[in-house]
């Protein structure tokens, strides 16, 4: 499956800005970004610390909200969308990637991955069903019962790629996946996540300086004080 | 799902829950005690004034009790006795015949309560032969016999055996004086009561008085004392007589009530205090527990986790630690209470209250002294986590998430 610009666009940016103030100073993380993503993109935001990467991706997420611009998601504005219509959108269409993996320490794995589902009020059965599956793709087959802090910190990225996609969101934002693993581990996490890419046409957006990233990726888009300084195709 | 995040939750700092229950337990096994002591000490005091002397229900003549006189006085009570004994729940009833006369023993004069007694009916009503501490009750049939109450005894320095006159005004106008062997003396626990308490026989009373078939008050025992103003209602719906007062021990004995009732709503003041305990302690756990794990809340709702369910998290994480002490203090206060109400407490100096006389007191496991400290507990351990918990609910994802 490959990304088709043909399609109505998943991400549509324009305009966006964020201001953050520290300690009374502003501080502008964003200074004005235009962009389109497509449906099926297997893209990298790439930039030093501090170019607005994290920013870019919290406040396409609506994780956080822009101090000026408008962003679209599957054609739907996300300002005019409350609080609660953000943490159902986020449910239904997106799934996460965090360098800290950031999993439930107090749920085995498969209740991590099964989380979402519940959420989305799955039955019980299709949850049990599509956990068994996820984790055998993700290699993951036998560490069910285990929590978070029982496995390694590639195995944990593993659980946290099973949750982000087992409920088949349109999108995924993965922050900085491979940060905290070593090389070989992160490049058989992104092969895995490349496979999965093409397999399902879902949606891949990094933030990521790791070298690893950038080369198994189809789009690139480097950020630079704020603002895109280039944004090429690969391949 | 929420259910078992907020119980593994539980688990996760387990000095800090044992802390936060212990402070809950604390709370709820003193409240409990404290209010099953209250309850028993006070249905104690209730029944040694109630079932032991004056009876849970009275019936008197319309405003006898506002104004006592020997005229407001009720017929045919025989007949109203029989219609009391049908409502359900009413164990026993008791005819009284009242009057005011001055009683003699050589040369010692007192004024005194002159009570009229069945004494079958009265002995089954309040115990009354048990009440006599020297000499003996009544003879079945009457015989010119009194019992004296034991303060009245000492003012005349009357002793079993001595003769008494008694003086008073006949209803017909007449002077009302006769002469009565003493046979008993009588300590019915209350001092003032006793001080001036001259018990005949009650056809004899109303024949001095020149009253026959006539008394002034009924008094009526149920089986149980929460039950005493549903019989009343119904008692006074079976007579549906509007010269009569029906009236429960609430309102003839509403000095007594009252006071007691001011001493019962000291409680709520001591509620409030093992409220604020737990509050403090609840609150420790609540915003720790919240400071430490900000950055999971920002994870939850970044997952699609709705802000009310972090909420209700957050509060049922708290409450599932509150049912714990909750359960945990019911058992030891159940014990205690259990303890407490069979051997109780003797004070080492005996105490007064409504004019009677304790020695002891005893504890009483009533539901009360469970819900009330249960219902304390959680009411506490909600309101204090809301604030806390609304506030992580509205926590910026982002924002959360930045924090390490």
């Amino acid at each position: 499956m490959v990304e088709t610009k043909n399609s109505e666009p998943l991400i549509r940016v324009e305009g966006l800005r964020k201001t953050y103030t520290d300690d009374g100073v502003p501080v502008e993380a964003l200074r004005g970004i235009d962009l389109i993503i497509y449906p099926g993109e297997f893209t990298a935001i790439v930039g030093p610390s501090g170019s607005g990467k994290t920013t870019f991706l919290n406040i396409i997420s609506g994780l956080d909200r822009p101090t000026e611009g408008k962003i679209w998601i599957k054609g739907r504005l996300l300002e005019e969308m409350s609080d609660k219509e953000l943490s159902d959108f986020r449910r239904d269409n997106l799934g996460f990637i965090f360098q800290a993996y950031n999993l439930i320490p107090v749920l085995t794995v498969e209740e991590n991955v099964e989380y979402i589902m519940l959420l989305q009020r799955i039955p019980r059965e299709e949850r049990k069903r599509r956990v068994r599956q996820i984790l055998k793709e993700v290699g993951l087959e036998g560490f069910e019962k285990r929590r978070p802090p029982q496995l390694s910190g590639g195995q944990q990225q593993r659980v946290a790629v099973a949750r982000a996609m087992v409920s088949n969101p349109s999108l995924i934002l993965a922050d900085e996946p491979t940060a905290n693993l070593d090389s070989e581990t992160g490049g058989g996490l992104l092969d895995m996540m490349r496979e999965l890419n093409k397999k399902t046409g879902m949606t891949f957006i990094f933030s990521t300086h790791d070298e690893n990233v950038m080369r198994r990726a189809r789009r690139l888009i480097i950020l630079k004080d704020g603002r895109v300084a280039e944004d090429k195709q690969i391949g | 799902m929420l259910f078992k995040l907020a119980f593994r939750n539980t688990l996760r700092q387990k000095r800090r829950t044992i802390f936060t229950m212990l402070t809950m337990f604390g709370g709820f096994t003193l409240a409990s005690i404290s209010i099953g002591w209250s309850d028993g000490s006070y249905s104690r005091i209730i029944n040694m004034f109630t079932r032991n002397r004056l009876g849970h229900i009275q019936i008197h003549a319309q405003e006898y009790l506002d104004k006592p006189s020997l005229y407001k006085a009720i017929d045919d009570y025989e007949a109203i006795g029989q219609k009391v004994q049908s409502v359900p729940g009413v164990l026993t009833w008791t005819p009284r015949f009242l009057a005011a006369g001055l009683a003699s023993l050589e040369n010692k004069t007192s004024a005194v309560q002159i009570i009229g007694i069945d004494p079958v009916r009265e002995n089954e009503a309040t115990y009354f032969n048990k009440k006599i501490i020297k000499g003996r009750p009544f003879s079945p049939q009457p015989a010119h016999e009194a019992i004296l109450g034991k303060g009245l005894a000492e003012v005349l320095h009357a002793q079993v055996g001595d003769e008494i006159i008694i003086v008073s005004q006949g209803a017909d106008g007449s002077i009302a004086n006769d002469l009565f062997r003493v046979v008993g003396i009588a300590a019915s626990g209350n001092q003032m009561a006793d001080r001036t308490a001259f018990y005949l026989h009650l056809s004899e009373a109303q024949q001095l008085f020149v009253l026959e078939g006539k008394i002034h008050e009924i008094a009526i025992i149920v089986n149980k004392l929460s039950h005493v103003e549903k019989i009343t209602r119904k008692i006074k719906t079976i007579l549906d007589n509007n010269a009569l007062d029906v009236q429960p021990w609430q309102e003839f004995a509403k000095s007594f009530y009252q006071a007691m009732k001011a001493d019962v709503e000291g409680m709520w003041v001591m509620l409030l205090v093992i409220l604020l305990i737990v509050a403090v302690g609840v609150l420790n756990t609540v915003l720790m527990a919240i400071l430490e794990r900000t950055r999971e809340y920002g994870v939850l709702k970044a997952l699609g986790t709705r802000p009310q369910h972090i909420f209700w998290q957050i509060v049922l994480e708290i409450n599932i630690i509150a049912l714990a002490s909750i359960v945990l203090g019911a058992g030891l206060s159940l014990i205690i209470n259990h303890i407490l109400s069979i051997h109780g407490i003797h004070l080492p100096t005996s105490f007064t209250y409504g004019g009677i006389e304790f020695k002891s007191l005893y504890s009483a496991i009533t539901p009360r002294s469970l819900y009330i400290p249960a219902i304390t507990v959680i009411l506490s351990a909600t309101v204090v986590s809301f604030f806390p918990a609304l506030r992580a609910a509205r926590i910026s994802p982002a924002k959360a998430m930045r924090i390490h």
